[in-house]
């Protein structure tokens, strides 16, 4: 079970090609959706605050 | 900045990955070599003035020099040991010479010394390269390919640290699925701005007070709470910063080795290490770890090279002796956990001391950072409030 929310939330993220058997489908296609929106929506709320990310400086 | 600025995508990452994909095969090495140029110039003189942007020779000079890289060939050995002396004079000149002088008395101290970007990670590509060109591990290629390696700008700056026998076929063959490589990376990218944004830049409200003056006035009980902070801020901050990286070469179609694989989940910390900044480990493995001798030397040996490997890994983050303690810490962890595996044998499968297992990971990882993150006065100062009072 962890396995599979891992292996969701991996190709909701970008890091995984193959989409888990919950997401394959129409579901799949809005739930990459779903992701877009909310991922920008946080951007938007969260960017004015932006420091340096911290391995630049090694 | 970098990754999260607007001229970053505007101006480099977009135009150039789409323009990889519509230029003829020949000439795909040099878009990323003009625009990694491009984009080295730009935030190198942003952050380190006239003298950073010339840093740009660096990449120049390396890459003549590597074409004399031939296998069993004493310029590999001259081209890693000028690339260590490059990173030495840059990263640690200060700090090793002020080893032998008291504090603001140190008549070599280089005082407008500065930091080439991304050195710590380019290093590491040149000096791979030189290695395995002498072991006869990898391949020469072209001037331009090798060039479009060093200034591949996703992974300049930060990393993931890349192999070129990885890179190489990548850059040969014709970007193929432009709409699933584009639809994949922008997703990588917004998950790691959402990591950057979202939850490491909202932990410094917390993160920020771990300095001298705050951590005197606080209460102790809170102190193990921005420690915590601090551990979640730097999982967010870094993988963000390589989902970005990893995302944004997968626009160009070139697929670059991942960095994590939720190493807070891990049940012992040598998993955690295979799972935290996987490429840095790879490297230190393949090029500290086994030149050493790796497992292959006595029970003694094996143990004091885990302990090196991760004081030179502790080093390379930083020229401070907090960053030395950090890589003792991990050190020690990981022969204490590799004699605990040859007391004890296999490891149970019992539900109970697996997740325990995790947690005390977890708490060891995390108890590490303040000498990650303050000097190590102040990281003292943090243990003596916390276990003192």
């Amino acid at each position: 079970m962890l396995t599979t929310f891992r292996a969701t939330l991996d190709y909701l993220g970008g890091s995984r090609d193959d989409a888990p058997q919950l997401l394959a489908g129409p579901l799949g296609a809005a739930a990459r959706c779903a992701v877009w929106l909310l991922a920008i929506a946080l951007i938007y709320a969260f960017c004015g605050q932006s420091s340096k990310f911290i391995y630049i400086d090694f | 900045m970098i990754f999260n600025t607007f001229i970053y995508y505007f101006l480099f990452l977009l135009p150039s990955a789409a323009l990889y994909r519509l230029v003829p095969g020949r000439l795909r090495p040099w878009i990323i070599v003009g625009f990694g140029s491009g984009f080295f110039l730009y935030f190198a003189y942003g952050m380190a003035g006239f003298w950073g942007a010339l840093c740009l020779f660096i990449f120049l000079w390396e890459s003549l020099v590597s074409r004399l890289y031939r296998p069993s060939s004493r310029w590999c050995m001259l081209g890693i040991a000028q690339s260590v002396l490059l990173l030495g004079v840059f990263k640690y000149w200060n700090f090793f010479t002020g080893l032998f002088f008291a504090q603001g008395v140190n008549p070599a101290r280089w005082q407008g010394a500065f930091l080439p970007l991304g050195i710590s990670f380019f290093t590491f590509e040149f000096y791979h390269y030189a290695w395995d060109r002498r072991a006869g591990k990898t391949e020469a290629g072209t001037l331009g390919e090798y060039l479009a390696f060093i200034l591949f700008f996703p992974t300049m700056v930060a990393g993931p640290i890349k192999r070129y026998q990885d890179f190489l076929p990548k850059l040969r063959a014709k970007p193929i699925g432009w709409n699933q490589d584009w639809e994949r990376g922008m997703t990588r990218i917004l998950t790691g701005l959402v990591k950057k944004f979202a939850v490491a830049d909202l932990l410094t409200a917390w993160t920020n007070h771990l300095n001298a003056h705050d951590i005197l006035l606080a209460d102790r009980r809170i102190l193990p709470l921005w420690a915590l902070a601090y551990g979640i801020k730097i999982y967010a901050d870094f993988s963000g910063y390589s989902d970005i990286a990893i995302g944004s070469a997968r626009l160009f179609g070139i697929r670059v080795p991942e960095n994590f694989d939720w190493p807070y989940g891990r049940r012992n910390i040598q998993r955690f290490w295979q799972c935290w900044h996987i490429s840095l480990t790879r490297w230190l493995t393949d090029y500290v770890y086994i030149p050493l001798g790796g497992s292959r030397v006595s029970a003694p040996r094996i143990y004091a090279n885990i302990v090196a490997v991760m004081l030179v890994s502790g080093l390379w983050h930083g020229a401070g002796l907090n960053f030395i303690v950090w890589g003792l810490w991990h050190g020690l962890l990981l022969a204490g956990h590799r004699l605990w595996r040859q007391l004890r044998g296999a490891p149970s499968t019992h539900p109970v001391p697996v997740f325990l297992s995790r947690i005390l990971t977890f708490v060891l990882v995390n108890a590490a950072w303040p000498f990650f993150c303050m000097d190590l006065h102040t990281a003292i100062l943090f243990y003596r409030r916390l276990l003192a009072g």
